[in-house]
């Protein structure tokens, strides 16, 4: 009994803040110390559908999309060499260097270089630069999950008569399909939260959503921050599911589906 | 013969790994080499399935030289230790892999799959997932997908080290008579004596990068290098203490 009574605690106290948050987007007016608002304004959510809120949702599934393809890609074959090379360890603490760096930091670093490529501004530049910051992550990632045994599989293929192309498309990738989805996610996440770099090297004119959620905070807006905020945790959370549902089943000793020829 | 290995060199900086060797393997025969952790095994297996590049020297098989020839296109297939089963496949999947890379219809491939299954006595096991199998099953799985594509030369680098004494026993008779049945030319690298001399038709001891192959079991018997003596000694003596450390 106190066990549950415990866990339903624990389970409140995760939930409250989106609680929280879902119901401040569609209060009208909620002061202290009413426990609940006294009036309703729900019409607001139907603001998302078109505008300032459906540009910023757009614009920010595709930074975090392409920033986590192209980190996941480029750190998964990074990552490959790294664990291979001789110097690896040198190699993956000069992967961290960005990683470990504050991203404000990273964007200072580059914004003289993006102003001469007239990247300032620019999805393209905020895309580039929130990818130098997920792809050390990648490697990072990527050079643990390289062991002596996935390159032994790489060897076997070879020897069974598999070219490169046979050796990827028909043992690695699939044998390596958590672990690229766990770092689509996470540089997926990097790039979604991320507001320092945006804002310095998008120069404000690259609205995403953390973007946007911090103008209505500064506007003193709460209840359109409230909404932006609901928007921004909801394709985090449909990640999670995802990964829960199907790539890490508890139940499921193989994450990958079983196939036969 | 078949297999023909000649003055291979290795060396990894100052550590000269292959120190010219050079011998032979007969068409249908195995090969047992043994030899201490390092001496240089699983490399000389490497070089000649060329997954590693020898410093010198020159492998041939069936009188082609291999030398420079991608590992898919040498016809020669390596078996580690761990089985290495492909964790998306099921066994029948896993079997038919090679064949599947060779563009074999789908139809031809099933039959030869079943049928390796047969012969592996892995009937009824075609839908299993690696992790639902023993250990023996598993590398019954992995001789199946390297016999099935029919490999001109099988590298066995300590294949049944994993492997319980009893399940150890069993997968040396089943090899010895796949070997036979499918005509295999071996070469096997084992760390055990007897493992060796049941299994290879020759035997071969390799130290500090050198192979010395025997003509016979006597031979090699007779060697005090092979530690043959020293088993014989233990067991003799097994029984009226004290022994000797």
């Amino acid at each position: 009994m106190r066990g549950r009574v415990l866990a339903a605690l624990v389970a409140a106290a995760c939930v409250f803040p989106f609680a929280v948050l879902a119901l401040l987007s569609v209060a009208e007016l909620w002061a202290f110390p009413d426990p609940l608002p006294p009036s309703w304004r729900p019409e607001r959510w139907l603001s998302v559908g078109g505008g300032l809120f459906a540009r910023s949702v757009a614009l920010s599934l595709a930074v975090s999309t392409a920033v986590a393809t192209l980190s996941t890609a480029a750190g998964y074959v990074t990552g490959k060499y790294v664990a291979g090379h001789r110097r690896g360890r040198a190699l993956l603490f000069l992967a961290y260097v960005p990683f470990a760096m504050s991203p404000v930091v990273l964007g200072v670093c580059l914004l003289f270089l993006y102003l001469k490529l007239g990247l300032v501004g620019t999805a393209v530049g905020v895309v580039l630069a929130q990818t130098i910051f997920a792809y050390g992550f990648a490697i990072v990632l990527f050079s643990a999950f390289w062991t002596p045994e996935l390159r032994a599989l790489e060897d076997l293929v070879r020897t069974l008569g598999g070219g490169t192309w046979a050796v990827y498309r028909d043992a690695l990738l699939p044998a390596s399909r958590g672990a690229l989805a766990l770092c689509f996610f996470q540089t997926f996440l990097l790039s979604w939260f991320q507001y320092g770099l945006t804002v310095l090297v998008g120069a404000g004119r690259v609205q995403t959503l953390p973007v946007r959620v911090f103008a209505f905070v500064n506007e003193a807006d709460p209840y359109l921050a409230a909404l932006a905020s609901c928007l921004l945790v909801g394709p985090p959370l449909v990640l999670v599911w995802v990964n829960k549902r199907f790539l890490f089943a508890p139940d499921s000793e193989d994450p990958a589906p079983v196939a036969h020829l | 013969m078949f297999l023909s290995v000649s003055d291979l060199t290795k060396a990894y900086g100052d550590e000269r790994v292959l120190d010219g060797v050079t011998f032979g393997v007969a068409a249908e025969e195995t090969l047992a080499v043994l030899g201490r952790s390092g001496c240089g095994k699983t490399t000389l297996m490497k070089a000649i399935a060329g997954l590693v590049p020898p410093d010198g020297g020159s492998v041939a098989l069936g009188g082609e030289r291999l030398d420079g020839l991608p590992p898919e296109k040498r016809g020669v297939v390596y078996l580690y230790q761990e089985p290495l089963l492909f964790p998306h496949l099921d066994v029948r999947g896993n079997v038919g892999f090679g064949l599947r890379l060779r563009g074999v219809p789908a139809a031809e491939r099933a039959e030869r799959v079943e049928r390796m299954l047969d012969d592996l006595e892995l009937g009824g096991q075609d839908q299993k997932r690696p992790g639902q199998l023993s250990g023996g099953q598993r590398q019954r799985v992995a001789f199946g997908r390297a016999l099935i594509v029919q490999p001109r030369l099988l590298l066995l680098d300590e294949p049944f080290g994993n492997l319980d004494a009893g399940t150890r026993a069993a997968m040396q008779t089943l090899f010895r008579r796949v070997a036979r049945q499918y005509r295999i030319t071996a070469l096997l690298v084992t760390h055990d004596l007897k493992e060796a001399l049941v299994l290879g038709d020759r035997v071969a001891l390799m130290d500090a990068g050198r192979l010395h192959v025997y003509d016979s079991p006597e031979a090699f018997a007779a060697d005090p290098e092979s530690g043959v003596a020293d088993e014989v000694a233990f067991w003799s003596h097994l029984g009226n203490p004290p022994l000797d450390p």
